[in-house]
C-alpha cells in the first residue's frame, strides 16, 4: 500500500470537473484508491464520493493506493493535484 | 347540420372571456381549442408536481421489476446524456461538456447505482424514492461545505437525480395511463401525446402550448380533442373528476351538471355527423364555382397518418416533417437505411401523388435533444444553416430521399433558407450525392423537384431571384408570420399578435405567388393558415396553387373552396392587401363569408 499526502492547489477546489478527472484517472489503474479528508474516507473511483469530500483550495487529502500498479497510480494522481487540474491556482 | 353550426357559432360569439366562471357546481375553464371535437371522460392527471416523490413500500414480488425499471431509467438517462454530449462537444465550450461527462459518470457510480439497488431490495423502497434518499445524503455532505462554490456543486447532483426521476416516471406513467381518460397536464410533448393516443386517451387539456405548438399539431393529426393555454387553471382539476374537453370552443368543463352534460352529448353527436359529411367530400376536387382548381395536400408527421389521407381527400403530401417521422421511432435516427425504409414506405403509400420531404429542420422550437442553448433560437442555428454545417446529418437524409424516389414521386424541400447562396451550396451537394448514387448503382428519379420553404421575409421579398433556381416554393406561414410581425408563436402572452392575415404577411404571400406565376413555378402554402377554412377565400384570391394542412382540416377547406367563386375571391384579396391591419382584414373576411353564403365551421 502506498500513502501520499496532497494539497488542493486550484482556486475552485475539487468541484465537479476535477472530480471527474480524478475518477477517470483512477479508472486507468487496477489499484484500489481511497481518499481521506478529516477522517472521512471515500472510494476515489466514485465521482459522487469525490464530490462529497467538498475539498476546497488548501485542503490536505490523504491518498491510499493498493494493488499491482499502485506506484503508477500514485504518480499519476499526484501529478493531477500538482497541476491543479489544469485550472487557475 | 346548420343547427350544429349555428349552435357553435352562437357559442363562440357569446364566449365568456373570463378565465373561470361558475355554472352551479360546474367549473368552466377557457383556453384555446387546438384540435376539434368533444371528449367526455374521467381525468388522468399526468406528471403534475413532477418531482414530488412519494414513498411506497414494494410488495415482495415487485422488487425485481423495480430494480429492472431503475436499470431501464439509467440506460435511458445515459442515452440522453450521450446525445447531449455529442452536440455539446461541437457547439459548447469544454466546460459544459465536462459537466455532462461528469453526470454520465455519476449514473453508474457505485455511490448511486449500488446504493439505490440496495435500498430497493433491502428497504423495499420504490426506485424514485430510493434515488431521492441516496442523492439527498450525498447532497447534504456537499452542502455542508464552507466554500460557496463547492456548495453549489450540489446542483450537479440534483440534476442527476432529476434526470433519473424523470425517466423513472416517464416509463411508469406511460404504462399506467388508462384508456378512455382525459389527460390533464401542465405540458406534453408531441411524442407524449402520440404514446398516449396508443393507450386510447379521449382528449387532453394543457396549461401551456399554443395553436401552432407541436403538441397541438399532433393532437389534430391524431384526432384527439385538445384545449391548450389554460395557464394553470387546471389546478382545480382532480384525478377522476368528470371532464368535458371542448376543442371547438376551447373550453374545459369540470364536473358538468346533468343539463350541461346532455347538451355536450348532443354536440358530440352533431360533430360526428359533420365528420361524416366531410367524408363524402373526400373524392370531390377542390374547385371553385368558376372552375379554378386548388390542390389540397396533407402535412404529415408520422407513418400512422398515411391511413387517413384518402379519407380526408388529400392529394399527396405537401409537407412531410421528417424530424418528427424520424423521432417517432423513439429516438431521432440519422441512419440512411432506416430513413430509406421509412421514406420508401411513405412514397409507395402516397403514389401516384407526390411526397414532399422537408429536410430536417433542426433548431428553433423543434423537439430535438439539442442541448446547445441559444439566446434567440429562432434567429439562430436552424434549418438549412444546420444542415450545411453538418454534412453527416444532411448526406444520409438526401441519399435516403433520392433512393426512395425510385419507388414513387418525391419532392425535396429545404427549411429556413435565407440566402440564395445556401440554395446553391445545397445544389452542389445534391449533385455530388446523385453522382455517388450513380456510381454505386442506386436507382433514383432524376426529376426529383427541389423547392424551398418561404418562411424568412427576405426570401419572399426576393422570390423573383429564387424562381430562377428552384422548382417550387412552399410558404411556411407560421414562421413567416412570426418573423414578419416579430411575434414568438410559442409565447402565449403575445399569441393574439400572431396574425397570419396581417396585410404585411398577405403582401409577402402575394409577392411570392406572383414571382412563381411569372416563371410557372408552383407555390404551395403549408402553414397552419392553410388548414383554416376561414382564410381559404383570401388565399384562393391571392392565387395560391396548393394548400397543405393537417389532413383533418382539408375537408372543411375544400367545402369552402367549392362554395366560392375565384373572381370574387380575387376582389376580396385585393382589398385585404390594402387593409391597414389584421382586424380590418378579419372584419372584411367575415362580412364577405356571410355575404357569399359559404358559412363554414369557424371552430375548425
Amino acid at each position: 500500500m502506498i500513502v501520499r499526502e496532497v494539497t488542493v492547489t486550484n482556486q475552485a477546489g475539487v468541484h465537479t470537473r476535477p472530480a471527474s478527472m480524478i475518477v477517470r484517472t483512477a479508472a486507468r489503474f487496477k489499484a484500489e484508491f481511497l481518499i481521506e479528508k478529516d477522517g472521512y474516507e471515500i472510494n476515489g473511483k466514485s465521482i459522487i464520493g469525490v464530490m462529497t469530500l467538498a475539498a476546497e483550495q488548501g485542503a490536505t487529502l490523504t491518498l491510499l493506493f493498493e494493488g499491482a500498479d499502485e506506484e503508477d497510480a500514485a504518480t499519476a494522481m499526484e501529478q493531477l493535484f500538482a497541476e491543479g487540474f489544469g485550472e487557475v491556482k | 347540420m346548420n343547427d350544429a353550426r349555428d349552435d357553435i357559432e352562437t357559442g363562440l360569439r357569446g364566449q365568456d372571456r373570463q378565465a373561470t366562471l361558475e355554472i352551479g357546481e360546474t367549473q368552466v375553464l377557457q383556453g384555446i381549442g387546438v384540435s376539434p371535437g368533444i371528449a367526455i371522460g374521467p381525468v388522468h392527471l399526468y406528471a403534475r408536481a413532477s418531482f414530488a416523490i412519494e414513498h411506497r413500500e414494494l410488495a415482495e414480488d415487485e422488487i425485481e421489476a423495480e430494480v429492472e425499471h431503475f436499470e431501464w431509467a439509467v440506460t435511458r438517462a445515459e442515452h440522453n446524456l450521450g446525445k447531449i454530449l455529442t452536440l455539446a462537444r461541437e457547439k459548447l465550450g469544454d466546460e459544459s461538456v465536462q459537466i455532462f461527462d461528469a453526470q454520465m459518470l455519476m449514473l453508474r457510480d457505485e455511490a448511486l447505482y449500488q446504493e439505490v439497488v440496495h435500498r430497493i431490495r433491502n428497504e423495499r423502497y420504490n426506485a424514485d424514492y430510493a434515488v431521492m434518499v441516496v442523492m439527498t445524503q450525498h447532497r447534504q455532505r456537499v452542502e455542508a461545505s464552507e466554500d460557496e462554490y463547492l456548495r453549489d456543486r450540489a446542483n450537479d447532483l440534483q440534476d442527476v437525480q432529476d434526470r433519473l426521476v424523470m425517466h423513472l416516471r416517464r416509463g411508469k406513467h406511460l404504462s399506467t395511463i388508462d384508456p378512455d381518460t382525459i389527460v390533464v397536464s401542465e405540458y406534453l410533448t408531441a411524442a407524449d401525446l402520440m404514446l398516449f393516443s396508443r393507450r386510447g386517451i379521449l382528449g387532453c387539456a394543457l396549461d401551456r402550448g399554443g395553436a401552432t405548438s407541436h403538441v397541438s399539431i399532433m393532437a389534430r393529426a391524431l384526432g384527439i380533442p385538445a384545449v391548450v393555454s389554460l395557464h394553470g387553471r387546471t389546478d382545480i382539476v382532480r384525478s377522476n373528476d368528470l371532464l368535458i374537453v371542448d376543442g371547438l370552443q376551447g373550453r374545459v368543463i369540470v364536473n358538468p351538471d346533468e343539463a350541461t352534460l346532455a347538451t355536450y352529448r348532443t354536440r358530440q353527436e352533431r360533430y360526428r355527423r359533420l365528420l361524416l359529411e366531410h367524408e363524402q367530400l373526400a373524392p370531390l376536387p377542390a374547385e371553385t364555382l368558376d372552375h379554378h382548381r386548388v390542390c389540397l395536400r396533407a402535412n404529415v408527421e408520422f407513418i400512422e397518418e398515411l391511413e387517413v389521407l384518402e379519407k380526408h381527400g388529400a392529394e399527396g403530401i405537401g409537407l412531410l416533417r421528417t424530424e418528427v417521422l424520424l423521432l417517432m421511432k423513439g429516438e431521432i435516427t440519422l441512419e440512411e437505411e432506416i430513413q430509406f425504409e421509412n421514406y420508401k414506405q411513405v412514397v409507395q403509400a402516397v403514389a401516384p401523388e407526390p411526397t414532399t420531404f422537408r429536410l430536417l429542420d433542426l433548431g428553433g422550437d423543434k423537439m430535438l435533444p439539442v442541448a446547445h442553448r441559444e439566446d434567440n433560437p429562432f434567429l439562430g442555428w436552424r434549418g438549412i444553416r444546420v444542415l450545411l454545417d453538418k454534412p453527416e446529418i444532411l448526406r444520409p437524409q438526401v441519399r435516403a430521399v433520392l433512393r426512395a424516389s425510385a419507388f414513387g414521386p418525391a419532392r425535396l424541400l429545404l427549411p429556413m433558407v435565407t440566402n440564395i447562396d445556401e440554395l446553391r451550396r445545397f445544389r452542389q451537394f445534391f449533385d455530388e450525392i446523385k453522382r455517388d448514387l450513380d456510381q454505386e448503382g442506386h436507382p433514383y428519379d432524376e426529376a426529383v423537384a427541389l423547392g424551398i420553404m418561404v418562411e424568412v421575409p427576405a426570401v419572399a421579398l426576393m422570390a423573383d431571384l429564387f424562381t430562377q433556381e428552384v422548382d417550387f416554393f412552399s410558404l411556411g406561414t407560421n414562421d413567416l408570420t412570426q418573423y414578419t410581425l416579430a411575434v414568438d408563436r410559442g409565447n402565449d402572452r403575445v399569441a393574439d399578435l400572431f396574425q397570419e392575415i396581417h396585410p404585411a404577411v398577405l403582401r409577402l404571400i402575394k409577392r411570392t405567388i406572383d414571382a412563381g406565376d411569372k416563371r410557372g413555378i408552383p407555390v404551395s402554402l403549408c402553414g397552419e393558415m392553410g388548414g383554416n377554412p376561414r382564410f381559404a377565400p383570401i388565399l384562393v384570391g391571392l392565387g395560391i396553387h396548393e394548400l397543405s394542412a393537417s389532413p383533418a382540416f382539408l375537408p372543411e377547406v375544400k367545402r369552402v373552396i367549392r362554395a366560392i367563386k375565384r373572381s370574387e375571391a380575387v376582389e376580396l384579396a385585393t382589398r385585404a392587401l390594402l387593409a391597414s391591419d389584421a382586424d380590418e382584414v378579419g372584419t372584411m373576411l367575415d362580412q364577405w363569408l356571410a355575404a357569399h353564403g359559404c358559412g363554414f365551421d369557424q371552430f375548425l
